[in-house]
């Protein structure tokens, strides 16, 4: 597509090239500092580095302990995915194909958590959490992950589910099929749409999330990488190119997740938000 | 269609006789059910029993009830009200910039313009990141010996020159200037989409009319996007309510609690000084506040949605 070159246009250009700078220069910075020595960070901080330090990778990622807390969000966000696709997936199929009584009010008692910001129920979880003697519980955190992000997994799903065609699921009950069967063989395979926008932002928002971590999980080798990445600062605050290597390595997964699955996180995005 | 053998009533929805198999189904919600509520219902309902007594944090202690003190108390309380003023700071900034220049980026990425996919990654990603994660980034660059006031030097700006997360007039806007900054992308993406909606025969129309790109903007972009601005708006004051990372990495409330929030403030008084009830007490007005946004959110956007 080719078109003019009006003043209007130039002008957008500019502005779009403005924000691109103010978008661009903090990460750069970043990236760059964190192939540099503390000295150059300091002496000559928009300059590129006179020998690139992967050092300071290698210390973030051993000396830092960010190796173990990388793994531990891996796990913990993965197992989060997992156990909300299972449960909320479970859960749609009944509302999205059974008329029963309660329905209506089981999909407002789940969207009604939607509501429910996480700082309000700190006080109780962490009393919860050390009445039940779960401190540094690793089950414990994915729990709350997952029932924290129910109440969206479950609406993204059950509303798919509504629009997936019945004649498959009708002929397998005909031929004899238990529901688990239904839901096993015909919905999860026909839901796989829904249920990997759900696993992208289920697990951006598990390994984004500090609160939880803050409250009960302590013991350095299981703390999740955006609690780690903290704790690096507060103990190594002046490191700073390893520090800054530890920000790389962070961002490193949520980035290559958008990269690989742009469509899907911005369409999901906007079908969550646009529905509403 | 089949169908029409399988009793069927509702909306398109199967109606269950056999009591066992109702049973049966109604397994399936079981675990999600199970998990929500006890780790979502039973603790709110457990935070308004927190707010309401006084408790040193030890699980076994005493607490005793203290009626609404708790909340008279937090009202009561400058650093309470100081952290609502930061909060309405917060919202109202946010509110200002996220949506009118999401709106700007979304309508110069949908001319698919040279690059646009380029400027649609580089915007949307911090939206991506762990907020921990860009609050120390900025952190760095705002610190005294950061990168910013290397700049504002470079460009002979000394005068600028200041300690940005520590001094009391620049530590707060310096905050809410990240969150800006973090969150666009978001709103942009989102109008983005609403924006594909609009008929592109209403805009040839437009052009062949010789309506200017900035009548059109204002004559057929806004009116049409309207329910979906809106929403943004809400979105972004319930967002910027619920902000806690960002400030933890970068201020941890400092200095002297001057940067704090209700979310960060909440965090500091139950968990640092142990003061359970009036932690508490917080946790329930962030989300009596972030309650009221949503239902007047409904509200406006069913008026908005009259009104076309």
């Amino acid at each position: 597509m080719k078109k003019k070159m009006t003043p209007g246009r130039g002008l957008m250009y500019v502005l779009l090239l403005v924000a691109a700078i103010i978008f661009a220069a903090p990460m750069l910075f970043t990236v760059v500092s964190s192939l540099k020595t503390k000295v150059e960070i300091f002496s000559e901080p928009f300059s590129l580095p006179d020998v690139i330090q992967w050092g300071n990778y290698v210390e973030a990622w051993t000396g830092a302990n960010m190796s173990v807390y990388f793994l531990n969000s891996i796990i913990q966000a993965g197992a989060t995915v997992i156990v909300l696709a299972i449960t909320s997936s479970m859960a749609a199929y009944v509302l999205s194909r059974f008329d029963f009584k309660c329905n209506k009010f089981l999909m407002l008692f789940f969207t009604l958590g939607m509501m429910v910001p996480m700082h309000t129920v700190l006080v109780p979880v962490s009393y919860m959490i050390s009445a039940l003697g779960l401190k540094n519980n690793i089950p414990a955190l994915i729990m709350i992950y997952t029932a924290f992000n129910l109440p969206f997994s479950i609406i993204v799903v059950t509303s798919f589910m509504k629009g997936v065609n019945k004649s498959l699921e009708e002929a397998a009950l005909l031929d004899g099929a238990s529901y688990f069967q239904i839901y096993k063989n015909v919905m999860l395979p026909m839901t796989v749409p829904a249920i990997s926008t759900i696993s992208i932002f289920n697990f951006l928002n598990a390994w984004n999330n500090i609160l939880f971590p803050l409250l009960f999980i302590n013991d350095k080798e299981l703390k999740p990488i955006a609690l780690g990445l903290l704790n690096f600062n507060g103990e190594r605050g002046s490191d700073y190119g390893p520090l800054m290597a530890a920000i790389v390595i962070t961002v490193a997964v949520p980035l290559i997740l958008y990269l690989l699955f742009q469509e899907k996180v911005e369409g999901g995005l906007a079908a969550g938000a646009v529905k509403e | 269609m089949l169908s029409g053998i399988l009793s069927e009533r509702g909306k398109n929805m199967l109606k269950i006789k056999s009591r066992k198999i109702k049973a049966g189904i109604m397994l399936f919600i079981v675990p999600a059910l199970l998990i929500y509520v006890v780790f979502q219902i039973i603790p709110i309902i457990g935070a308004v029993f927190f707010s309401l007594v006084d408790w040193n944090g030890i699980a076994g202690s005493d607490m005793t009830f203290v009626g609404l003190k708790n909340y008279i108390d937090a009202f009561h309380d400058p650093d309470v009200i100081l952290s609502l003023k930061n909060m309405a700071k917060m919202v109202i900034v946010s509110v200002l910039f996220h949506t009118p220049i999401a709106l700007l980026m979304a309508v110069a990425i949908n001319s698919k313009c040279r690059g646009y996919r380029v400027f649609k990654a580089l915007f949307f990603v911090p939206t991506v990141f762990p907020l921990t994660a860009v609050g120390l980034m900025w952190y760095f660059i705002f610190m005294p010996t950061g990168a910013f006031n290397a700049l504002l030097q470079t460009v002979g700006l000394d005068n600028l020159v200041t300690s940005w997360l520590v001094n009391e007039s620049t530590a707060m806007n310096t905050i809410v200037f990240v969150n800006v900054w973090a969150g666009v992308g978001y709103y942009m993406v989102i109008l983005l989409a609403g924006l594909t909606t609009i008929p592109e025969d209403l805009y040839e129309a437009a052009a062949i009319d010789g309506a200017s790109a900035v009548q059109r903007f204002f004559n057929i972009t806004i009116p049409n996007l309207k329910p979906i601005i809106s929403m943004c708006v809400m979105m972004d004051i319930i967002g910027s309510v619920k902000v806690f990372d960002l400030v933890f990495a970068m201020t941890q409330g400092g200095p002297n609690g001057l940067t704090n929030l209700p979310t960060t403030l909440m965090y500091n008084e139950a968990f640092k000084y142990s003061h359970y009830g009036l932690g508490s007490a917080i946790g329930i007005l962030i989300m009596v506040i972030c309650t009221v946004a949503t239902f007047a959110s409904n509200f406006v956007s069913a008026k908005v949605g009259k009104e076309d």
